[in-house]
């Protein structure tokens, strides 16, 4: 994915501004509030639009795509926002086939299998399939809507959200989840959800975001001597 | 103080013209959404169709099928209620009373009854669904995940409505048919086969057709109107502000449907 000549809409507006992120790459977002994360998780997912700059998804320009096109561009796509997003009144089960019917990623037949191995992989009960969205705590909210987004298999990970330190599961922490789960699918994630959110290093990579524009970008452990101060905080307490 | 009153008289007159231009302001966001949704549905996939079947059968299912113990109360009372002022006035002869039940009940009053409890059940149902979806993100991320969201969500639901309400206002013709036929029956002696005949006798293609075209168009102003007053939804406090709003915009729309449609009848 590659963000081109990016304006964020806001006043007085922005500074443009360029990324690339690859497959397998970690992203994290960092800034203060209102520093433009959010808008930009938005804009990456095709919520909201810029004031100005190009979107390249897997090497297609966005904005060029007819409707069909960038559909199937976007089924590429899971998204977390910041609320779990899930349809109150089905069940988690109906919740998580939906999007496996409707970009066909088993046949009607086998999309129950597909659910039900996939929730297992993840080492969730299988006994919350059953449970109606409406029905859940707000932790298993968070994860059946982060799943939601992982059972498409995505390329591309989009989090705009506060990631929940533990799991469903006893002894299986989030960490573990990333490793076993996230990390063998080989997708892009660029992730606005705090420092603690996920497992990060000197390696880990950063966008430090401030009054709607990039102010750097890099790995934790280069962005650590960068010459602005913000850009340096952010990345120390990163690092630490 | 004059130039007070003038600046006051000036307030008055824009608010004045701003009320004049919001029902056509209205008209044309409604279009807009219209043709949104019409490109969307341009756009389905082949796959795409087992959704839009199903979910316009849930539709049919939900606005139809689950009301029609409802609606066949209401037509017995309202025909009832309507062969009343007839008994009164004396009105005996079966084509005049044929004629009523033609211009009066099948194709002003039952489809507009009809209308209103649909808005009021259905499309207020629809409302509160899509605007809960909106308020907490679900739509957004079914949209940034590949679900088009006018024709998932909106275009069943338009097509449903489209289909049910015709079928619901022929029962409620046939329910008031009935209560009327009774009642008269009961206080003036007149045979049911005969009230029927007469009743089935004016029913040509032409005013059939008109009928039709009208109630779907006001199936599809209702469907609108309650979607895009979902679409607006931005937080959860929004949708008890735009249930009655969606409710009152659809209802008045439907009645000026009707008033255009008796103008192109009987004008």
């Amino acid at each position: 994915m590659r963000v081109c000549d990016w304006v964020l809409d806001r006043e007085p507006p922005p500074e443009p501004f360029a990324f690339q992120v690859m497959p397998g790459e970690l992203w994290m977002l960092m800034g203060a509030v209102d520093s433009g994360r959010r808008e930009l998780i938005h804009g990456m997912a095709g919520l909201i639009t810029p004031r100005a700059g190009r979107l390249e998804l897997f090497g297609c320009d966005v904005a060029r795509l007819g409707l069909r096109v960038r559909a199937r561009l976007h089924s590429q796509i899971g998204v977390v926002l910041e609320q779990p997003g899930l349809v109150p009144a089905w069940s988690v089960f109906e919740n998580l086939a939906l999007l496996v019917r409707y970009h066909r990623l088993a046949s009607n037949r086998t999309v129950e299998d597909y659910v039900v191995d996939f929730i297992e992989s993840c080492r969730v009960p299988r006994a919350i399939l059953s449970r109606l969205a409406c029905d859940l705590s707000p932790l298993e909210s968070r994860w059946i809507g982060l799943l939601r987004a992982l059972i498409l298999r995505p390329r591309l990970l989009l989090v705009s959200a506060y990631l929940p330190q533990e799991t469903l599961a006893a002894g299986y922490d989030v960490w573990a989840f990333f490793s076993e789960v996230v990390e063998p699918m080989r997708m892009a994630i660029v992730v606005d959800a705090g420092p603690q959110a996920l497992p990060i290093s000197a390696a880990t990579r950063l966008l430090v975001m401030d009054q709607g524009t990039l102010l750097a970008f890099g790995s934790a452990g280069e962005l650590a001597e960068h010459p602005n101060p913000e850009v340096r905080r952010h990345a120390r307490f990163a690092h630490a | 103080m004059i130039a007070s009153m003038l600046a006051r008289g000036g307030r008055g007159m824009d608010r004045l013209s701003e009320a004049a231009v919001r029902p056509l302001t209205g008209l044309l966001e409604e279009l807009e959404f219209l043709a949104v949704v019409l490109i969307s549905a341009g756009a389905l996939p082949r796959g795409e169709w087992p959704f839009l079947l199903r979910h316009i059968g849930q539709q049919v299912y939900f606005t139809a099928a689950q009301r029609v113990y409802l609606f066949t109360v209401m037509g017995l009372v309202i025909g009832a209620l309507m062969a009343f002022p007839l008994i009164v006035f004396r009105i005996q002869d079966p084509h005049l009373l044929g004629r009523i039940m033609h211009i009066l009940m099948y194709h002003q009053l039952n489809p507009i009854l009809a209308t209103l409890f649909v808005a009021g059940l259905s499309g207020a149902a629809i409302t509160a669904e899509l605007g809960e979806l909106r308020a907490n993100q679900a739509m957004d991320h079914l949209m940034a995940m590949g679900v088009d969201p006018y024709r998932f969500f909106v275009l069943p639901r338009l097509l449903g409505l489209a289909l049910a309400l015709p079928i619901l206002v022929c029962w409620l013709n046939i329910g008031v048919t009935v209560g009327a036929a009774a009642v008269l029956g009961l206080y003036q002696d007149l045979p049911l086969a005969v009230f029927f005949r007469v009743c089935l006798a004016d029913l040509n293609p032409e005013s059939l057709a008109l009928t039709g075209i009208m109630v779907v168009i006001q199936a599809i102003h209702v469907a609108l109107v309650q979607t895009a007053g979902a679409f607006r939804v931005g937080a959860y406090v929004d949708i008890p502000r735009t249930l009655p709003r969606a409710f009152a915009q659809s209802f008045i729309g439907c009645l000026v449907i009707t008033l255009l449609f008796s103008l192109v009848r009987y004008g």
